[in-house]
């Protein structure tokens, strides 16, 4: 926590400099060109002109409202003072020269004040757009959650109100189901988890190189825990892959795409997972032997399913909808690709790239 | 009589309490139950258990002080338990000391694997307290030989350099254990190697391509992600 404050002191301090030293430079060159000008033209109808263009400018590039109103009067007494007669003094005796005095002030602060105020406009609607997505996600979360809840509720109720009449099979298939939901409720969580971590005020995305392969076996060792009787096998060229990624969300995306695979995949008996080099970027492909994807939901079937849910009720039993929006967010938060077509043969194929990062491939060094 | 093996069990939450308590004493443990750090620490301090499940989020005080204050005077295996799901408190509890680390939710068969295995090693640190390794390891079709600096698979030599060996007889002393990078890495290079983990990793990645028939598919060494490395137990 104290680590965090001073951090955001330090930001501070950090802006407030670069503030100023923006300030400066704008104002200084306004000031030279309008030197360069004096020596060739004779009249200085431009200059307070130049001066509230200044002025709009340092609005528009520092943060808040000071430092505009501060140049503003700044501009007012350099004019004054180097480019009216008599030059380098002050002199505000000068016919009519109160009122350019004060209405170059309030064009400069007029400027400033509305520049500032588009600006905070800008931030309130990224602000709301913020809010809209988390609260689609919300929406989309507590309906998911509400039908394995409601199962779990249901079963467990089931059994305590009937324990001596309940056969001892019919017992054990309830119990089965409540554990298959909380299972169920696990998965949800953990991708929900992931996002944070990648939206998260103070969580960060923790980006380090990691070996191609052990994330992909990780992430194939925690599916086979989960569905044993799905045959994976994995093919990874010899050459050793290291990748700049966050190895976690990086086999949360695996995990999650061969759950898919299996939940929607009609009776799928085995997934492989192939991995390759592609010019810059490592490419992962989940592919399954099911019924493939269907041609109406492929192109939508990344980025549709939080807005769907805001209007019609997704009635689908097990949606992965946040599973594979989660994907692609991981996806992208890395800067990098994910697409999902049909193969030809049969079955789906899903597939995302990540960037190597400046070294790549090692090769195979021995 | 039958002599049990006593855990202290750590944890607040009432229904993980409950089926903890169930499943250790169907296994037949002598079980503990400590709802607070406090309590805790006077359990362990009367009662010497031989094994301390420790949940990190505790309502009087965070587990981890537990955990070095333990530390201080005794080497009782301990496993964490937690709800936190970033590497880096792992990695912590792990350096502080923790025997093995679990995240909740995990499964009744997992806990009991790791609760076997702890108990067992801290039964072989006390045989063998030097920690120095003769004869050999073996599991599957993988035999470290570490008299003669030598590892085979399935009978053939698997021809690793020098740090490699070093790498896996480390991981073997420790053998279903998880080891922090952090750890490997000063073992193996010493403490002045600074934090870079690369090395490591290329090591791996050669053992992995020398002992494994395919480096997606391991079935002797593991990857914990983010935290470190764990090699199977031996037969």
């Amino acid at each position: 926590m104290t680590k965090y404050t001073s951090k955001s002191i330090m930001h501070k301090e950090h802006s407030k400099k670069k503030n100023c030293i923006i300030t400066f430079l704008i104002l200084a060159a306004v000031s030279s060109i309008c030197f360069l000008f004096q020596r060739v033209v004779q009249s200085d109808t431009h200059v307070p002109l130049l001066f509230v263009l200044a002025v709009l400018f340092i609005s528009r590039f520092t943060d808040g409202y000071v430092y505009g109103i501060v140049a503003s009067v700044i501009a007012v007494f350099e004019v004054n003072y180097m480019f009216t007669y008599p030059y380098f003094e002050f002199d505000f005796t000068l016919s009519g020269y109160p009122i350019t005095f004060v209405a170059m002030l309030t064009v400069a602060f007029c400027v400033s004040a509305l520049t500032t105020q588009i600006k905070n406009q800008e931030k309130i609607r990224l602000e709301v757009e913020k809010e809209k997505m988390r609260g689609n996600l919300l929406r989309a979360v507590s309906h998911d959650l509400r039908t394995p809840l409601t199962s779990i509720v249901g079963s467990a109720s089931v059994i305590i109100d009937n324990a001596a009449v309940l056969p001892e099979q019919k017992k054990m298939e309830l119990i089965r189901d409540i554990k298959e939901e909380a299972q169920w409720l696990i998965r949800i969580v953990e991708n929900l988890l992931s996002v944070t971590r990648i939206n998260g005020e103070n969580a960060r995305m923790n980006l380090e190189d990691e070996l191609v392969e052990e994330i992909v076996s990780s992430a194939v060792i925690k599916f086979k825990k989960r569905f044993s009787d799905v045959k994976v096998t994995v093919e990874i060229p010899q050459e050793v892959f290291m990748v700049p990624m966050d190895g976690v969300l990086i086999e949360q995306v695996l995990i999650n795409l061969m759950e898919n695979s299996v939940v929607h995949g009609g009776k799928v008996r085995q997934i492989k997972v192939r991995i390759r080099q592609k010019h810059d970027y490592v490419e992962f492909l989940v592919e399954d032997d099911g019924h493939g994807i269907d041609s109406t939901v492929l192109p939508v079937m990344f980025d549709g399913n939080l807005q769907a849910s805001e209007g019609k009720e997704l009635d689908g039993k097990k949606n992965m909808g946040i599973g594979l929006s989660v994907c692609k967010t991981i996806v992208k938060a890395h800067k990098g690709n994910m697409t999902a077509e049909n193969i030809p043969e049969g079955g789906a194929r899903v597939m995302f790239s990540l960037p190597m990062g400046m070294e790549g491939a090692y090769g195979d060094k021995r | 009589m039958e002599i049990k093996d006593r855990i202290l069990v750590v944890e607040d939450d009432k229904s993980i309490r409950n089926f903890l308590q169930t499943i250790l004493e169907a296994n037949h443990y002598e079980v503990l139950m400590a709802n607070t750090g406090t309590e805790a620490y006077g359990l362990i301090t009367s009662m010497c258990p031989d094994l301390v499940i420790l949940d990190l989020g505790l309502p009087d005080m965070d587990g981890m002080k537990i955990l070095y204050n333990v530390r201080e005077w005794s080497n009782m295996p301990i496993i964490v338990v937690s709800a936190r799901m970033y590497e880096k408190d792992k990695v912590e509890a792990l350096d502080a000391g923790a025997d093995d680390y679990i995240t909740k939710p995990f499964g009744t068969s997992e806990l009991l694997a790791r609760v076997r295995t702890a108990i067992r090693h801290a039964r072989s640190a006390g045989v063998n307290p030097g920690g120095g390794q003769i004869g050999s390891f073996s599991t599957g079709g993988l035999v470290i030989d570490y008299d003669k600096y030598r590892v085979y698979v399935d009978g053939q030599d698997a021809k690793l350099t020098q740090n490699e060996f070093r790498i896996i007889r480390l991981l073997a002393q420790y053998a279903g254990k998880v080891l922090t990078y952090d750890y490997i890495i000063k073992e193996i290079w010493g403490p002045n190697m600074n934090n870079d983990n690369r090395i490591l990793r290329v090591n791996m990645a050669n053992i992995r391509r020398k002992i494994e028939k395919n480096p997606g598919e391991p079935r002797y060494i593991f990857t914990e992600i983010g935290v470190g490395y764990r090699i199977v137990e031996p037969d």
